[in-house]
């Protein structure tokens, strides 16, 4: 058996490195996105606020699976084309940043006006305001629900099998038909949990972190 | 597998974070407001995302941009000189499709049909190249252009003919019923009230409901399905399900890889099949060119070599 | 004058909360804004500080114009000009906003470094002074949330004072604090106006009026009704308004 699992690894740790590289994009690029969709609903420009109620609407209200192969298969009809693996990047970041926007919204809504009218006073510029003042105060109001999205999008990384590409739960699976066995597919059990237990804690020592205020 | 991450995308992103500092450092007599600030960066990403549209990326094997494919293989025109000129074809296949197309354990893309085809090809001089796709997708994938053929256990069928052009067909294959050894079930009567599994959107379903009234009278009124056949096999295992219909070819791999004696085949069946491979209906050429060499191949003997590599008893 | 205001005028959705308000403020003064709630007296503070735009009125800040009313129009200062302005104001809030995120002597210095370019050490031996002078200096690195309502306060004033303004707003200084903490802020409020600055306050609360202002303005329906010394604010209600306000 031990033998069986160190034969299967290679083939597994290629697929978690697919998982990973979607999985590190996304949030690179999800999540500044996200912080510009939730000011973006908060600015006076009626226009930009009404393109992104109805952008997290379409990406909130469709399955990511559903917006993988429109992007993959329908865009072409228009002429536009992407590549599989940035089909898969393009409509992770879209979907995510659609969530994260929505997040960090709800918590610089909740902080309290007041902090706005101290800030203008003291002469800060609204760029300012939001740098120094409103968005380190949403990071830690946010903490808990990034965390339960970045965890998410660990196992939502699964769904790029639809444009072909090759990661953790695929290969398991690869190895599981060709086997007619169980066990690849448990080790790739085994591997997830490994992933979320490294998160939960990193981002328990982040909220650890941001305890020193109330 | 190398991570392919596409350099410029990243580029970008450090000249946003880089940006992003300088800001902070020169002041706000810089940035009149955030709004300016927000227009500014998505222009930045909107940029970024128009180059992720050119660029190529790795998959397993080495493809090169599916942009030019895609405007190569477009409706109506034959491909066939665009993949001379090219050099290679792209085969789509389920990396997850043992025996006819699937990854040993080096990762590597083995199969029935690998093998047939890499031949097909070496005696063409065109290279063969491999790309995964998704099964429920395969169509898709052919007639957008991402591949050139469809060939991996690929049933012939009425309805599929009208979507691709088939080869010859190139090995027969029968929907086969399989029990645990020790089942009471010796024929399709026996089914009756019994809980059948078979993979989803497979022939095999297709064929039982050629038989709608034995179906009728499955437990539940229709077949178990499963996303593959080898999770229909555990049931079966498991104890839930009294009976598998798959693909003789698929089966016998499986029941070859688990112990014969575990196993019962029923001399009934669902019927007969035959695997071809798909075109797209434009590319008569090619079709052609895979037909000719396949019946050379069956004519010098290779065809039956490959075939006892894979199915020997 | 620290502090001009002239003709301020403000309608919120067509009614109308300031009616033509003129003022003024001297170095060393202690100006109450008397009223009850919903006079307009926060609204005069919010329009002095630009937290809110006025649709009519002059106000001059020292030798500055925040606003300024030419041919019917009321026109503001430009950005650059508005930081000036913003140096010679200093605001306290009802309740406090200070930001939790950072510590005392942060909150302190966050806008000279940040938004004034004070060089860090100047910054924080001026916070030290301010916080010395409060009574503080040992809760420097605390952060709000370990601090008591009277602290607030005091942090909240060294914050408004850190780059010396000419005129201290306070909104409300009593509302939060225990009485038997009002002693305390009348003390720090008077030694604001003997260091020179012009303090105004915006107050409900009568009898800290009383003890600490020189001079009352009494505010009704967004109008003034009577503006005179303390003493003789007290001796000589001639308005029927204003002896129903302090009777209550």
């Amino acid at each position: 058996m031990v033998d069986y699992i160190s034969r299967l690894m290679p083939a597994l740790l290629a697929g978690l490195d697919t998982t990973l590289s979607v999985f590190f994009l996304t949030l690179v690029f999800s999540i500044p996105l996200g912080i510009l969709v939730a000011l973006g609903q908060l600015s006076n420009i009626k226009p930009l606020v009404a393109v992104m109620k109805f952008y997290i609407w379409v990406m909130r209200g469709t399955p990511l699976l559903l917006q993988i192969v429109f992007i993959f298969f329908g865009l072409p009809i228009i002429g536009i084309t992407f590549d599989r693996y940035p089909t898969a990047i393009l409509a992770f970041v879209l979907n995510y940043a659609a969530y994260f926007g929505e997040i960090f919204r709800g918590g610089i809504e909740s902080i309290d006006k007041g902090q706005y009218d101290a800030a203008k006073v003291l002469g800060f510029t609204p760029v300012k305001t939001y740098q120094r003042i409103i968005l380190p105060q949403m990071i830690k109001i946010v903490l808990p629900s990034v965390a339960n999205e970045v965890i998410t999008l660990v196992k939502d990384t699964a769904l790029v099998y639809v444009v072909g590409l090759g990661e953790l739960l695929r290969a398991g699976k690869i190895a599981s038909n060709r086997d007619a066995s169980l066990v690849p597919l448990i080790l790739v059990g085994i591997i997830y949990l490994v992933l979320t237990a490294v998160l939960t804690t990193a981002f328990q020592k982040l909220e650890d972190r941001y305890s020193y205020y109330q | 597998m190398k991570i392919g991450i596409d350099k410029s995308a990243l580029t970008l992103y450090h000249i946003k974070v880089i940006k992003r500092l300088r800001n902070k450092r020169k002041g706000e007599e810089e940035m009149r407001n955030n709004i300016t600030k927000l227009i500014l960066i998505m222009l930045i990403l909107a940029f970024g995302v128009v180059s992720l549209a050119g660029c190529s990326n790795q998959t397993a094997n080495q493809a090169p941009s599916q942009t030019s494919n895609q405007e190569e293989t477009s409706a109506g025109e034959d491909s066939f000189e665009k993949i001379k000129e090219r050099g290679y074809v792209i085969m789509g296949l389920d990396d997850t499709f043992a025996p006819m197309g699937f990854r040993d354990e080096n990762n590597e893309i083995v199969g029935f049909d690998v093998d047939l085809a890499k031949e097909v090809f070496n005696r063409n001089d065109l290279e063969l190249v491999l790309q995964p796709i998704d099964w429920t997708m395969k169509e898709a994938e052919l007639n957008a252009g991402n591949i050139d053929m469809i060939w991996n256990g690929y049933t012939i069928t009425a309805e599929r003919r009208e979507k691709v052009a088939f080869s010859k067909p190139y090995l027969k294959n029968r929907q086969i019923i399989i029990t645990l050894a020790d089942s009471d079930i010796n024929s399709k009567a026996d089914l009756e009230g019994k809980k059948v599994a078979a993979q989803a959107g497979s022939t095999a379903v297709d064929a039982m409901y050629t038989e709608p009234d034995v179906v009728a009278t499955f437990d539940g009124g229709e077949p178990v399905l499963f996303d593959t056949n080898n999770e229909a096999f555990m049931d079966l295992e498991a104890g839930r399900s009294d009976a598998v219909v798959a693909d003789e070819v698929l089966a016998r791999y499986y029941i070859k890889l688990k112990g014969e004696e575990k196993y019962k085949v029923l001399s009934e069946d669902f019927g007969d099949e035959e695997y071809g491979i798909g075109f797209r209906k434009q590319d008569k050429k090619l079709l052609e060119l895979v037909d000719s060499t396949l019946d050379a191949m069956r004519k010098d003997g290779t065809f039956d070599a490959i075939y006892n590599k894979w199915f020997a008893d | 004058m620290v502090l001009e205001v002239q003709g301020l005028s403000k309608n919120f959705a067509g009614k109308p909360v300031l009616k033509d308000v003129s003022f003024n403020l001297n170095q060393g003064e202690i100006l109450a804004i008397l009223g009850r709630s919903g006079a307009g007296k926060t609204t005069i503070l919010r329009c002095i500080n630009n937290l809110t735009k006025c649709d009519r009125g002059t106000i001059k800040v020292d030798d500055m114009y925040l606003c300024r009313e030419e041919n019917g129009v009321t026109v503001y200062a430009k950005p650059a000009e508005m930081l000036e302005i913003r140096k010679k104001l200093g605001m306290v809030f009802q309740n406090f906003n200070l930001f939790p995120h950072m510590s005392v002597m942060q909150n302190i210095i966050e806008a000279p470094i940040n938004v004034f370019g004070v060089p860090k050490q100047k910054a924080q031996e001026k916070a030290a002074e301010l916080l010395e002078m409060l009574g503080l200096s040992d809760k420097a690195n605390a952060y709000p949330f370990e601090l008591s309502g009277g602290q607030k306060q005091r942090v909240a004033i060294a914050r408004a004072c850190a780059l010396n303004p000419l005129v201290m707003c306070m909104d409300e200084p009593t509302s939060a604090l225990d009485p038997e903490l009002r002693e305390g802020i009348a003390t720090i409020i008077e030694n604001l106006a003997r260091d020179g600055m012009g303090v105004l306050i915006i107050t409900h609360d009568m009898n800290f009026a009383r003890r600490v202002a020189t001079r009352i303005i009494f505010l009704d329906d967004g109008q003034i009704i009577q503006e005179s010394s303390k003493e003789e604010f007290f001796a000589n209600m001639g308005d029927e308004r204003i002896r129903r306000f302090v009777a209550m």
